[in-house]
């Protein structure tokens, strides 16, 4: 097997889906369960082998082992394991390449075919093999372009250059999505400059899976015929239908918390309030650009109630859920609102935590319900007996969004299904064509059953775009469309301008160093590497990074580590919510080989923590 | 089609700005006039925003780009980039606001120096006393209409952007006095636009 693989590649080599379903007598061929491999041009034999011999690993390790296989280490190829429902997914990448980031990466690929699609086995039932062969190319595609090496190692975020814009412009962009908020069917959102991140209100998983439409609706406005709109507002506004897991809802649902605060308790005639407000949000701005806003704002919603998110779900999917359940607002009920000083500490922690284990797959099997948990479509099942105690309470009352049996509704066609929502909604009857058991237990697993139809809206201003997760009767709601699209039009086209006069030119300023600063909370890099060409003098910094990383995730006690070659040092530091790595150009090393107190390495985490410190990054 | 003249006819891009202290009504007035909404619960603006109306004042068709900026002190360096290539400036106060109406010379001048303007005494101001809806003024019609008298014979209106009164007129005006100052053909920027209506009687300046 070892002659299939391409040595060349450092990224992701092979990627297939197998449906064991459609094998199960001996005289299957094995191609029949093969739903889709990449790379496509791979003779079908040869797919057939890697396939057919990596299920039966698996099979017989697992059987073996009775745990279930995560990963499969082969002599050239890593490769992430995930199964379910009958589907066997696999997603080969080079050795080098950390095994967490693999499994990260295949996470992400599956979490984004069920976002756009909804559960896997309908999607497969309803639509040519084809048709989703083509959406599995597109987000591989997109989980592999556009991310440099650094990106791809730690499944990151792309956002913008924060360095260079004026906190003030982050702050405009955070209150360009709370102003949509106050509308009602408005979730929660980000705006995005040129694929790059500028603020979110999500979770970066989710933010993520939005960036998806994001970069395709981009390539469709670069054609003649832009993407088709079903707006009054022209081509700048666009939708998809989207499907979220329930933990994502839940932690969407955080938010009205907020909404509350903006729009319900400022006095309408007085302007104070909403000065105190902002002026608190500028001082909090003042410390790094990087850093949390207002407590109010957008980004500790994040941070509220993720752990108990996850038990929350844990409960609902074995809830009896009403199905003709609707909800006249998604604003929660008074005794939702938890005081934000006395929780937001604890949840923050608890979400350091949470995320701080993920990058620690060793550390032992809860670490990893919990890292998965907001968006795995696999790991529910395992934590089923979670800690439900606090969960339960809150679950009812969270529990309100509409129609849960649309999550099995055969909804493949995106603008399809929101004109049938709109349909069946406005003749209040909300017939769903089918009757769909409840949780379908015979093929979806809890997460899947509990996928929720949502809306994605986007409103692009040339390479800004705003994305807002609606609920799927907004479209229909002209007060609300327009209502969202007035209130934020001015300011998206002023935040344009504002970036688009920051970006161009302005070239990099060469360091004498590189530094690499991973955010394991909000999901962020920032490096000075961006932008120049790939390759040349900074591999052997990505090859560290790459390895120092790999050893904070696996050895939970290592803090700091210098690896060095004869001509190199690269310095690496993390704590529970960040690793930094860090290494200077060309200075010539003294003394290398043996080790030695004089060793000009050891002046790394000093220089270090001095240089970083105009990056916004403080190292202690 | 018979009848129908296609025809690709140029529109002429105005950029005028609104600048005043914070706090007077700049993005309601904005608001108002473009999309015809009054939120009372608007955010501070930060640094510049703008929106683009279509209009047609005697006779011409007019794209009209308004670009309402932050008041605030705090904000200077974010919104005096964007003064550049103004058409008109529009100065405004608020007449329950005595410091803001004041303050109104300063705003001329830093207008002046960052929009880079080369005769400062030919270019058009309009002068905005906003908020009439409300009750106690602490400026009168007869200080502002003297200010501007006083510093280059302005066009005073006083406006409510929460009751709609006198907003499309200012603009209108604005618009006017940019077309009356500067009847130069370099304003017609050629758009994509294709309008499917007959020949205008009056003949256009711009050549096709």
């Amino acid at each position: 097997m070892a002659e299939l693989m391409s040595p060349d590649s450092r990224r992701c080599t092979y990627f297939f889906l197998y449906d064991e379903s459609k094998v199960r007598g001996e005289g299957d061929p094995t191609r029949e369960g093969i739903c889709y491999f990449y790379p496509e041009e791979t003779p079908v034999d040869k797919q057939e082998l890697l396939c057919g011999q990596l299920a039966g690993v698996v099979q017989c390790v697992s059987e073996l082992s009775s745990s279930p296989v995560c990963s499969l280490r082969l002599h050239r190829n890593t490769f992430a394991i995930r199964m379910r429902d009958n589907f066997f997914w696999a997603l080969g990448c080079s050795v080098e390449v950390p095994t967490i980031s693999i499994c990260e990466l295949l996470d992400q690929l599956i979490n984004l075919f069920c976002f756009y699609n909804g559960s896997v086995r309908q999607s497969y039932q309803l639509n040519s093999r084809e048709s989703l062969a083509a959406r599995w190319a597109q987000y591989l595609s997109h989980l592999r372009s556009g991310s440099s090496e650094l990106q791809h190692i730690f499944s990151c975020l792309r956002t913008i250059d924060s360095a260079k814009v004026d906190p003030l412009l982050l702050l405009k962009a955070a209150l360009i999505l709370q102003t949509c908020q106050r509308c009602p069917p408005v979730l929660a959102g980000c705006i995005l400059f040129r694929g790059r991140v500028v603020s979110t209100q999500m979770s970066p998983k989710l933010t993520m899976k939005v960036m998806v439409h994001e970069s395709e609706t981009y390539t469709k406005a670069q054609r003649p015929n832009g993407p088709s709109t079903s707006s009054s507002f022209g081509s700048t506004v666009s939708s998809t239908a989207v499907f979220l897991t329930m933990s994502e809802l839940q932690y969407l649902q955080s938010v009205p918390v907020d909404k509350d605060f903006s729009s319900h308790s400022t006095p309408h005639n007085d302007a104070s309030p909403k000065k105190t407000r902002l002026s608190r949000t500028l001082s909090d701005m003042a410390f790094t650009v990087s850093d949390s806003f207002d407590p109010n704002s957008s980004w500790p919603p994040q941070k509220v109630s993720f752990s108990s998110c996850l038990s929350e779900s844990d409960n609902l999917m074995f809830s009896p859920v009403p199905s003709q359940t609707t909800i006249a607002t998604p604003h929660p009920p008074p005794q939702r609102l938890k005081p934000p000083s006395s929780n937001g500490k604890r949840s923050d922690e608890a979400e350091e935590e949470s995320h701080y284990y993920s990058f620690h797959s060793e550390g032992g099997g809860d670490s990893w319900i919990h890292s998965e948990g907001d968006g795995s479509v696999f790991e529910e099942n395992s934590h089923i007996s979670g800690d439900g105690g606090d969960g339960d309470a809150a679950c009812d009352r969270v529990f309100r969004f509409r129609g849960v049996e649309s999550g099995n509704e055969e909804s493949h066609d995106a603008h399809m299904v929101v004109r049938d929502r709109v349909g069946s909604e406005g003749a209040q009857g909300h017939k769903p064509e089918q009757e769909p058991p409840p949780h379908s237990g015979a093929f979806d697993g809890p997460e899947e059953s509990t996928l929720i139809p949502m809306t994605l809206y986007l409103h692009r201003v040339k390479g800004l775009v705003l994305a807002l997760l609606v609920e799927p009767h907004f479209l229909s709601d002209t007060a609300s469309t327009e209502e969202v699209y007035y209130s934020s039009l001015a300011s998206l086209n002023g935040l344009e301008a504002h970036l688009r006069a920051i970006f161009p030119g302005a070239p990099d300023s060469p360091d004498f160093y590189i530094f690499a600063h991973f955010d394991c909370i909000q999901s962020t890099l920032t490096t000075n590497l961006s932008g120049r060409p790939r390759g040349a003098p900074e591999h052997p910094f990505v090859r560290a990074t790459s390895l120092l990383h790999l050893h904070f995730c696996n050895t939970e006690t290592l803090q700091e580590a210098i690896i060095r070659s004869a001509s190199s040092a690269v310095y690496g530091t993390r704590s529970v919510a960040q690793e930094t790595y860090f290494q200077v150009h060309g200075g010539s090393l003294r003394n290398s080989g043996i080790p030695y107190y004089q060793d000009s390495a050891f002046s790394l985490p000093t220089k270090a923590r001095h240089k970083l410190l105009k990056h916004g990054v403080h190292l202690f | 089609f018979l009848g129908i003249h296609m025809e690709k006819k140029k529109t002429s891009l105005l950029k005028v700005i609104l600048l005043g202290d914070g706090g007077v009504g700049k993005s309601s007035i904005m608001n108002r006039y473009v999309t015809n909404k009054f939120d009372a619960q608007l955010f501070h603006t930060i640094g510049v925003e703008f929106l683009n109306k279509d209009l047609e004042v005697d006779g011409r068709q007019v794209t009209l780009q308004i670009w309402d900026t932050a008041g605030q002190e705090r904000f200077r360096s974010l919104r005096t980039p964007f003064y550049r290539g103004s058409d008109c400036c529009l100065l405004t106060f608020s007449v329950d606001d005595n410091q803001s109406f004041l303050n109104l010379g300063n705003w001329k001048k830093e207008f002046i120096y960052y929009a880079d303007v080369k005769e400062p005494e030919k270019f058009p101001f309009v002068i905005l006393g906003n908020k009439l809806d409300v009750v106690e003024r602490q400026v009168s019609t007869e200080e502002a209409q003297q200010w501007c008298q006083e510093n280059g014979d302005y066009p005073y209106y006083e406006t409510s952007a929460k009751d709609a009164i006198n907003v499309a007129v200012a603009f209108e005006e604005a618009v006017r006095r940019v077309l009356a100052i500067d009847e130069r053909t370099d304003h017609f920027i050629p758009t994509d636009t294709v309008k499917l209506h007959r020949k205008p009687r009056s003949a256009a300046t711009c050549c096709s």
